[in-house]
């Protein structure tokens, strides 16, 4: 480059009071390769940008400097007028001699030096810049949402609503998640179900989504707008096609007494069963660890004890097929929905690192259950039909306490983050008894009352001041069966006494945990999580449903807790996100990213383990006769997100960061001290 | 270079040391960008050079600008957490305290580069790097120790 | 030594490998060995003054090699860590590899020292060896000999005593033993990890290393060689011993290891499937120099 143009700004008094612009432009005209150099009031106006653009007509310049401002201020302005006037925009730099210089300087010679300084250096590194095209990358315009819970739902309609096909992968038989298992939610009290499967239905009937029940993501491959995905359809053992949901399958079931997951455990169900009535797809499954049939088939067996289904079935549908099948998508963006599991008290959770609770005697007082089972209780179309019966006997409750933060908050045997929700589905849950049994007592332990949320405040109170729930502060020591009764001993730390309550049922707000398994999913994906297993997002605040892949976003509870509001708003979020990537059928990004020379590459591979983006890939190099001569790195530009750590890291410098090259930087040093 | 417009003697004759540095473009340009819109007043020894990311930041960076006459030098990133790349900021943090404890053992002394995190709100912390960094190395005086070892006047 | 003899010509013989790699009788003492033919397995050696590491001949940067196929190499305990780098680093696949694995009980400084060993002749990095039994190898050598003489490590005295000095001080030393290299590269050459395709201080656009041999260049050099040696240099001493300028240079490298041990709590592993320090992070990785 030997025709630049330096086009220092006064930026009216801003620089110009601090820095001799006119001088600048005099030493920089003096400059090797410069072959125009001027100042002006305002460089950013139009007349100002005018003067560039004639300037590079006039005068064939082949590079723009322009001293003014912080290129974070202006130089998406100057690259395009540099552009306007027919010079690559990546040939136009600026330097910073307002920000980092008259504005922090009062002494006029010292800053005029230091101002010639910058744009000396600016000019040198710019002499090694070379023009860059932006990157083009084509978009398939599908999505992949995985997770079928309210907010893989809401996302997966948000995206088929604007216009753009869906793919929702759900691991269970049917779609909903933990809020079809609730009764009813916080702080309207407006039914679960009632508001939730018309979206589940709207899903399964939408013409641009693709439903993947009893699904599980194997395998990603890919970047942002180009992902493969290979999918597990588990066998269901019966032909979906022909399936009608008419149940008779499941009303002839001789296996009547098998825990029913929904349920949470309270309920039973069949062997080939639907998890609930109102499930989508409404095609039941097979559990092959307790059907006989499959059991047998399994081990190879000739004649089989049962066949009842398959006699009771009209349609010929239960096939008894138990090959899983692998389809694969190609998808231009992902939406992680996985949302999270209850912190489960009874299980041993040494792995984990958590002590668990043994002593509130989850698993072996029947009287001691936790939030999801309560919902289940309290829900009409749970085991009980809405009738709040406790386990070990049916008898009606007469007294329920609730313990709070049971795993939130206790870093000695839970986890010390706050699991959100228990604060208010425990008012909920003292006002659903309430409502039932008008003279019941409800209790709860708690540590602190967490509603921060429109209306949660007051719904709380409600719970108190209205229906009569008494709220106790202070931790409960232990749970006891006596006879009857389970005894809670606890202690109030208003009061400072302690606190002895016989209690007919006990009900524990136990913490919020991620999904197991979220490790293996979010590595497929290469996406981030945080050491307890919940997706990091790209920014706490400015990128919060954006993962550091580009392409893959996050929704719900698998990110962090999260109640129905907030999921169903990262959830649409996400979606508006994905639309967005969408809304081109290519993407065009910064050309701003790493290149590999392939002649002087070892294949020692540091590049790869240092990127968090999984760029860096290998690629083989071949002669002629198809021999392997050797194998290099090479980044993928458009999974590259041009931090150039990779150049940092490379012991030979066989990566260079365009925009941001050896050859730049030394020449912007040498500019400056040499 | 054709204008040596800083000049290590001032007509004063004190010393006025050169320093080199080497932030991110997220975190550190951006605070001291801000440093500039609060015309929160420092020395004006130091020149920035813009990386993307700590991440970015060569050793090699640190010891040409020795070579070619800094005095001093800073290095300033994202804090822990904060980088805009996910983990620029730490694999940059390993490499630096190797290399800081490798020139101490050399005999260069670590105390004439400054490593810090600042980010895009702390514009004084800026602002107080460069001053602390000017002032300490205007008492540890010009490093032409290390550049004169290539056998020419520095 | 007859036994390492008979397998190699067995080897050789067998078509097995194409080559193996070893030490024999020179001119002025033990000296490396290449043997196509089984019928000069009989000149291959092995005694305390074999004190070269030659994993370094197993680097892709050896094409010369690559024509015999296979290739077996006798190692000693420690040998096999730079073999372990050379494979966790993707310059060898290690079924490309014969190790040969001779148990050693220490070895010389240099290769013409002879005599049995003891506390002064024993060279420094064979102090409290832990692998006279080398692991990891397709093929294990000799009688298991004694545990080498005890002593204090020279070298870590040595840092010690340049630690105790003030910068000033130690600038002085470095200064002058680094004034007298001539960048000859012999110990880039000699070294089994140094494995780019071309080096950094090769490279002219741009110039990070001068290329001149002054004092300034050579600080560079041997600085950003031991930078890029962090977590990675296996102390096989090997670049002190080319060294024509007798440079001692292993005292940076093992600085620069002991900085990696106490920072990163990471020693050079003969497993190549532990992960190198440098290229890795934890979040609470030290940052008292940090503001």
């Amino acid at each position: 480059m030997s025709r630049i143009g330096v086009f220092v700004c006064h930026c009216g008094e801003n620089i110009g009071r601090t820095v001799d612009a006119a001088e600048v432009a005099r030493a920089s005209g003096n400059l090797p390769g410069v072959a125009h150099a001027t100042d002006y009031k305002y460089m950013c106006s139009d007349p100002g940008q005018a003067l560039i653009k004639q300037a590079v007509a006039e005068k064939k310049l082949d590079g723009v400097v322009v001293a003014a401002c912080s290129p974070h201020m202006h130089e998406k302005t100057f690259r395009r007028a540099t552009a306007g006037a027919g010079v690559n925009p990546f040939l136009c730099e600026m330097a910073n001699i307002r920000e980092h210089c008259s504005w922090i300087h009062e002494n006029r010679p010292a800053a005029t030096a230091k101002a010639i300084d910058i744009t000396r250096s600016i000019v040198e590194k710019l002499k090694r810049n070379a023009p860059l095209e932006p990157i083009r990358i084509p978009v398939e315009r599908r999505a992949l949402v995985i997770g079928g819970g309210i907010a893989g739902i809401q996302a997966a309609l948000d995206i088929a609503d604007g216009g753009r096909e869906v793919v929702l992968v759900e691991k269970g038989p049917s779609i909903g998640g933990h809020m079809s298992q609730l009764s009813e939610t916080f702080p309207t009290l407006d039914c679960s179900q009632c508001i939730l499967t018309p979206r589940m239905v709207e899903v399964y009937q939408h013409p641009r989504i693709k439903l993947l029940a009893y699904s599980e993501v194997e395998a990603v491959e890919g970047y942002i707008g180009n992902f493969n995905v290979t999918i597990r359809r588990k066998a269901r053992g019966l032909d979906e096609t022909k399936c009608n949901g008419c149940g008779q399958c499941q009303a002839s079931c001789p296996q009547k007494k098998i825990p029913s997951e929904f349920d949470a455990g309270l309920g039973k169900r069949t062997a080939i069963y639907v998890p609930f009535p109102q499930a989508v797809p409404n095609i039941p499954v097979i559990d092959s660890g307790h059907c006989a049939r499959w059991k047998g088939i399994v081990k190879g067996l000739k004649k089989f004890a049962c066949g009842k289904c398959i006699e009771a079935c009209g349609r010929g549908a239960i096939t008894f097929d138990l090959e899983d099948k692998i389809v694969t998508e190609k998808v231009g963006a992902v939406v992680v929905a996985t949302g999270f599991q209850l912190y489960e008290i009874g299980r041993d959770h040494e792995a984990d690192g958590l002590k668990g609770y043994g002593e509130y005697g989850y698993g072996r007082i029947p009287d001691v259950i936790d939030g999801l089972q309560f919902e289940r209780l309290a829900s009409a179309s749970g085991p009980t039909a809405g009738k709040l019966q406790r386990p070990s006997d049916g008898k009606e409750p007469r007294t329920i306490v609730f313990l709070q933060c049971v795993g939130s908050r206790d870093p000695a045997k839970g986890i010390e983050y706050c699991s959100k929700i228990c604060c208010m589905y425990v008012a909920k849950h003292t006002m659903l008894y309430r409502h039932k049994v008008h003279d019941g007592r409800a209790v709860v332990f708690y540590m602190d009352i967490r509603a921060g949320g429109k209306g949660y405040e007051e719904f709380v109170r409600r719970a108190i001041e209205e229906d009569g729930a008494e709220y106790v502060r202070g931790r409960v020591s232990r749970l006891e069966r006596d006879g009857d009764v389970v005894r809670v001993q606890g202690f109030d730390t208003l009061s400072g006494e302690p606190v002895t309550i016989d209690a007919d049922l006990v009900v524990l707000a136990t913490a919020m945990r991620s999904q197991p398994g979220i490790e293996a999913l979010a590595q497929k994906l290469s996406v981030s999580y945080d050491r307890h297993g919940f997706i990091n997002e790209a920014h706490p605040k400015l990128r919060p449903v954006e993962t550091n892949t580009a392409g893959i976003y996050v929704a719900g509870a698998c990110q962090a807790p999260r109640d129905i509001p907030d999921s169903v708003a990262m959830a649409s979020a996400a979606a508006s996100k994905v639309l967005g990537l969408f809304s081109n059928a290519e993407l065009e990004r910064e050309p701003n990213v790493a290149r590999v020379d392939e002649a002087t590459c070892a294949g020692c591979f540091h590049c790869r383990r240092v990127c968090a983006y999984g760029a860096v890939e290998r690629k083989e190099i071949r002669d002629k006769k198809g021999n392997l001569v050797k194998v290099v790195a090479s980044v993928n530009r458009g999974v590259c997100q041009g931090c150039g750590t990779c150049q940092a890291t490379c012991p030979g410098k066989s990566v260079e960061l365009e925009g941001f090259t050896d050859p730049q930087i030394y020449a912007a040093i040498n500019a400056f001290q040499g | 270079m054709s204008e040596a417009t800083t000049s290590t003697e001032t007509t004063a004759g004190t010393f006025e040391p050169r320093i080199q540095a080497f932030v991110c473009n997220w975190c550190t340009y951006t605070g001291a960008d801000l440093a500039g819109t609060s015309r929160i007043p420092m020395a004006p020894n130091v020149r920035i050079i813009r990386l993307p990311c700590t991440g970015r930041i060569d050793t090699l960076f640190i010891l040409k600008a020795f070579e070619r006459g800094a005095d001093g030098v800073i290095v300033s990133g994202c804090h822990p957490n904060d980088c805009h790349y996910a983990a620029g900021n730490f694999h940059a943090r390993r490499r630096f305290a190797v290399f800081r404890e490798l020139i101490d053992f050399l005999g260069l002394d670590p105390d004439r580069i400054t490593f810090s995190w600042v980010s895009a709100s702390e514009g004084k912390k800026w602002s107080e790097i460069v001053n602390d960094t000017t002032e300490r190395i205007r008492r540890m005086g010009p490093f032409s120790a290390y550049r004169g070892l290539a056998g020419r006047t520095p | 030594m007859k036994e390492l003899q008979d397998l190699a010509a067995k080897l050789l013989a067998e078509k097995t490998v194409g080559l193996v790699i070893g030490w024999e009788q020179g001119p002025r003492g033990a000296r490396p060995a290449f043997v196509a033919d089984p019928k000069d397995a009989g000149r291959l050696i092995f005694d305390n003054r074999c004190v070269h590491n030659l994993a370094a001949y197993l680097s892709p940067r050896r094409p010369h090699l690559r024509g015999f196929g296979r290739i077996a190499v006798a190692v000693k305990g420690c040998d096999v860590r730079a073999v372990a780098g050379l494979v966790r680093e993707s310059q060898l696949k290690r079924e490309d590899v014969v190790l040969l694995g001779v148990r050693c009980g220490g070895v010389h400084d240099e290769p013409t020292d002879a005599g049995p060993l003891t506390a002064e002749n024993l060279a420094d990095r064979c102090v409290g060896c832990e692998v006279r039994e080398p692991p990891r190898c397709d093929h294990v050598l000799g009688e298991l000999p004694p545990a080498p003489p005890s002593r204090d490590g020279r070298r870590a005295g040595r840092i010690a005593e340049l630690d105790a000095l003030d910068h000033a001080a130690r600038f002085a030393f470095w200064r002058q033993e680094l004034s007298r290299c001539v960048r000859c590269n012999a110990c880039r050459q000699v070294c089994p990890l140094c494995t780019c395709e071309r080096c950094l201080a090769d490279k002219t656009d741009p110039p990070w290393i001068e290329s001149s041999p002054h004092t300034r260049a050579n600080f560079a050099w041997h600085a950003t060689r031991a930078l890029h040696l962090a977590g990675r240099c296996v102390d096989c001493g090997e670049c002190e011993r080319a060294c024509p300028a007798g440079i001692p240079l292993n005292l940076i490298g093992r600085k620069v290891a002991a900085v990696v041990e106490r920072r990163f709590g990471y020693r050079t592993t003969d497993d190549p499937q532990v992960p190198a320090p440098i290229g890795a992070w934890k979040p609470d990785d030290g940052q008292e120099f940090i503001r």
